[in-house]
């Protein structure tokens, strides 16, 4: 007669539980500390404080507090630790064997292990939001729909990050890999993103920012619960930078459920492992046979790619490689450190060093047939990475930054720049060894960037050179001059370097540096009139006429062009004015946003305001004109190129400016 | 009541059971013997449902233990190296096994800890010393009423007062419960006062497996002297080993020994003595002419 299945032993629980509860009440206080004791001391003199004049209440302050906090870290520390004590027994020989001898099944230590694992965990949690609930309705900050979402986010977080622990323990016979293949499997799939990132950033042709615009994935949970599964608060301000109002959405629960039916996917897959766990794998590195090549093949495929892209961007940094010069010398160490890689790994998990054997040995060539076929896969861009331009469909704006930036919305405009970048990409077999090609042009940068809808970002970085020497080609020309002559178009530099208000606003500020020669210190005194004796009006109307002479420089295409043949923007070279000009943008109605903010995708909080700085030279004739006659300068000699600064002082370097 | 047919078990490629067979009869005390990896250890954790087996069958009262809760609930295990809970005291762990094992005897606990005083109930279990956590585990083992016990190096690394003490309680039990004991050895001296049955172990098999009684009449030592030369000894009358000192002879005599002495004293010898074997000495002379490493077994 076979037992009947138990899925509950009240023994063993109670046992889990005397073993785990400290733990428990630890992960209490550390929560009692950080979230009901932290919100009590901030809203203990909120009446005097800074919240108020910022046009703060509680409850903004307490839900920006719900905002900010971890969600998913929690869980992830205190389901490892509860899981660990619990289950500690299949890590030793003489605990594994006597619990396994005792009348009890594995459906029962399975299920009883989670049990009391996930009471200890989710009790602190639950009773903390009970706490907090009670703060919040003695402080009048009825926000219990925040607290008891997020609540509810820490759980779920909780339950996902217990299942994923259950898993990584059965995985191994030891404790320590145990817990590092837990940390590795929660960031598994950023880990091999990275390494493919990285991979890319060094071989692929306009992938050198592929490792800055990553997004968090859902397959990565610990990073993903907490920027996508939580309260979300949007502050708006007024034209003094005060909080007028608020609003807070509870983001991500789609994601939250579909992470538990994950958990328990995870779980059932676990208890079916637990199941078929041969017992003599207590102490083996892997204890899941079909784990064991899995590891081999990923951790000698990953290692020897980035080592193996790494190895050939430090031969390029000695001295540049052409493109398939530089994916060869990946390839060939990738191969080699692949094959050290593969041993070692299965070293580690047979615990002997004596692994060379014709079976292992045809093991690794089957890897290396599959790494030699996705390496010259990657070569050949069989995944279009290098080819890939968005469908416009999907594009949700498109910037692109060389000297300036700008950023574009307008369907036209982004059908526009995707075929300007498409024709780049043509001719990529030249353009991705320019800087071997030309190598003693001058050069710089163009990024092109994609925001699509669904939140992903594509960026594509170029290295570019000067396309007015003589030495460039003609496919070089074709592929470059569209883009400049797009750029260089006034209207659009007027929209997307001044900004959105370029012709709706008032010029609140504006400062130009002049310099007077001191022959007593080798140097130039620098001056700044800053037309205190005005009215604020009287400034505006003078900023106003020097402003509209700017404009007239750009549209004579005098300031803010782009060229690919300076590297370093601020040069100091013959042209460029040694003399800083720059002016403030300001209307109370009209939020700023500029392109430059939204291309770097920075903090959205509105300002009505920004500062422009402008690079001059001496070609910007009508802002210099109007300059002079608005009183900023008196004399031509105050005004001085970079270059004869440094002929006059003989400081190639700059001297100090008083 | 154990049933174990060819049984065999590997470990990567090591053969740690081979086609191994044992059979224990219910209220035996059956010692297992074997040195160092022969597989004791192995057998008996597939006993204990730790393992599960290549192939062959594993039956206690007919019924497979693997998995199987209810049967585990009649047999209690004492390994080698016994496990206790972190921080339990010998209370604690009475309360878990009592939760355990349906018939586990309180009354029956608390009247064999009073046999031993110096056990602290309210002490930490892990910090005492190993006698002492063997005395907790066998006062565990018996108090849960067990109808199978089984004994991994029950009294390995104890002193002998120690050893004879725990033996006792064995013993004790066996006599009023009429329990069946499995015990694991690899000392065959160990075993030699308590089992009826033994059972020899090497390299994943069971080289021999006999009654004690079974084993003590198939085998004699008869040391017969005669007057001028040993006369030639009759055909039925098989000799494992013969030692002469002078015209004293030392006969190993296999089958029946008064038939032995029968056929022997029609022979008229000057003098004639029947000695007792030891254990030992008969799986020595059982075994000795295979290609076994008995020596190692027994010594």
């Amino acid at each position: 007669m076979q037992s009947k299945t138990s899925f509950f032993n009240l023994a063993l629980f109670k046992k889990n539980i005397s073993r785990t509860w400290i733990v428990g009440l630890l992960y209490f206080v550390v929560l009692l500390i950080f979230m009901p004791i932290s919100m009590v001391i901030s809203l203990s003199n909120f009446d005097q404080s800074w919240y108020v004049d910022s046009g703060y209440t509680k409850s903004l302050l307490m839900i920006e507090n719900f905002s900010t906090t971890w969600v998913a870290e929690w869980g992830f520390v205190v389901s490892m630790v509860v899981a660990a004590i619990t289950f500690w027994y299949l890590f030793s020989k003489r605990d594994n064997y006597m619990m396994h001898a005792f009348p009890v099944s594995r459906t029962s230590l399975y299920f009883t292990g989670i049990i009391s694992s996930s009471i200890i965990a989710l009790v602190p949690v639950i009773l903390n939001a009970v706490i907090l609930t009670i703060v919040a309705a003695a402080e009048h900050a009825y926000i219990f729909d925040v607290i008891w979402y997020f609540t509810f986010g820490v759980c779920v977080s909780t339950i996902l990050f217990l299942s994923i622990a259950m898993f990584s323990l059965m995985a191994s016979g030891q404790i320590v890999p145990g817990i590092v293949f837990y940390i590795i499997f929660n960031v598994l799939y950023l880990l091999m993103d990275v390494a493919f990132r990285i991979t890319s950033g060094i071989l692929l042709f306009g992938m050198t920012e592929a490792t800055s615009y990553r997004k968090a994935s859902v397959f990565t949970p610990v990073e993903f619960i907490t920027n996508n599964c939580g309260v979300v608060l949007n502050k708006y301000y007024d034209n003094v930078g005060n909080v007028k109002s608020y609003t807070y959405t509870m983001g991500g629960a789609g994601y939250l459920i579909a992470y538990l039916v994950a958990a328990v996917v995870i779980f059932a897959i676990t208890y079916f492992i637990y199941k078929a766990k041969k017992l003599e794998t207590v102490q083996d590195f892997i204890a899941v046979p079909f784990l064991k090549p899995v590891f081999t093949i990923g951790m000698s495929f990953f290692i020897s790619m980035v080592a193996g892209a790494l190895i050939a961007g430090m031969v390029d940094a000695v001295k540049v490689q052409m493109y398939s010069v530089r994916f060869a010398i990946a390839i060939v160490a990738a191969l080699i450190i692949g094959a050290i890689v593969f041993y070692a790994s299965i070293m580690l998990i047979e615990k002997t060093v004596r692994v060379f054997s014709g079976k292992t040995f045809s093991f690794f060539l089957g890897y290396s047939a599959l790494a030699l076929v996705i390496l010259i896969g990657m070569r050949c861009d069989v995944l279009k990475i290098e080819n890939k331009v968005p469908k416009a469909q999907d594009i949700a704006w498109v910037g692109i930054s060389s000297s300036y930036t700008m950023v574009f919305t307008d369907e036209e405009e982004i059908q526009s720049i995707r075929e300007l970048h498409k024709n780049f990409i043509d001719d990529k077999k030249e353009l991705r060894d320019v800087s071997v090609l030309y190598k003693d042009l001058p050069g710089s940068y163009l990024t092109f960037k994609y925001k699509l809808n669904n939140g992903k970002v594509i960026a594509r970085t170029y290295e570019v050179v000067d396309t007015e020497s003589e030495l460039v080609s003609a496919t070089y020309l074709a592929a470059t001059e569209p883009i400049l002559d797009y750029l260089n178009n006034p209207s659009r530099i007027k929209q997307h370097v001044i900004g959105n208000i370029w012709d709706n606003c008032d010029v609140t500020e504006m400062s130009f540096s002049t310099y007077t020669y001191d022959k007593e210190h080798n140097d130039f005194f620098s001056n700044n009139e800053t037309f205190d004796y005005l009215t604020d009006k009287e400034k505006q109307e003078k900023f106003g006429k020097v402003y509209e002479a700017f404009l007239k420089d750009i549209d004579e295409g005098s300031v803010y062009t782009t060229s690919f043949g300076l590297k370093d923007y601020y040069g100091r070279d013959s042209e460029y004015l040694y003399n800083d000009f720059n002016f403030t943008v300001f209307n109370k109605n009209i939020p700023y946003f500029s392109d430059e903010q939204r291309f770097w995708e920075w903090d959205d909080d509105s300002q009505y305001y920004q500062n422009i700085y402008a690079q001059m030279t001496r070609q910007c004739v009508n802002t210099l004109k109007a300059l002079k006659d608005e009183g900023f300068y008196t004399d031509e000699s105050q005004i001085i190129t970079y270059k004869e600064y440094s002929d006059t002082v003989g400081d190639s370097e700059g001297g100090y400016i008083y | 009541m154990i049933e174990v047919n060819n049984v065999t078990k590997k470990f990567g490629e090591f053969k740690a059971l081979d086609e191994l067979n044992m059979h224990v009869e219910r209220g035996a005390i059956y010692g297992l013997v074997g040195p160092n990896g022969a597989g004791k250890s192995t057998i008996i954790r597939h006993l204990c449902g730790d393992f599960k087996q290549d192939s062959g069958s594993i039956t206690i009262d007919g019924q497979t233990v693997y998995e199987n809760t209810l049967l585990k609930q009649r047999f209690t295990v004492i390994p080698d190296d016994i496990f206790y809970f972190t921080q339990a005291n010998t209370m604690d762990m009475m309360k878990f096994y009592k939760n355990m094992y349906p018939k586990f005897d309180e009354a029956l606990f608390k009247k064999i800890m009073d046999c031993f005083p110096a056990v602290p109930p309210k002490k930490m279990v892990r910090s005492l010393s190993k006698g002492m956590q063997k005395q907790v585990a066998f006062m565990l083992s018996i108090a849960a009423r067990p109808e199978l016990m089984i004994l991994d190096e029950p009294v390995d690394g104890l002193d002998p007062v120690m050893r004879r003490q725990i033996w006792s309680l064995i013993m004790s039990d066996v006599a009023e419960n009429g329990l069946t004991v499995l015990v694991s050895s690899h000392n065959l001296r160990e075993l030699e006062d308590v089992c009826d049955h033994v059972g020899i172990m090497n390299n994943g098999k069971i080289l021999i497996e006999r009654s004690l009684d079974e084993l003590q009449t198939s085998i004699t030592k008869i040391q017969i002297a005669f007057d001028g030369e040993m006369p030639a000894l009759p055909d039925n009358i098989e000799v494992l080993k013969k030692i002469s000192t002078g015209r004293v002879h030392t006969l190993i005599v296999k089958g029946e020994p008064r038939a032995a002495e029968q056929a022997l004293s029609a022979m008229n010898p000057l003098l004639m003595d029947v000695l007792p074997l030891t254990l030992e000495e008969i799986f020595i002379y059982e075994l000795g002419g295979e290609n076994y490493a008995v020596k190692d077994i027994i010594f």
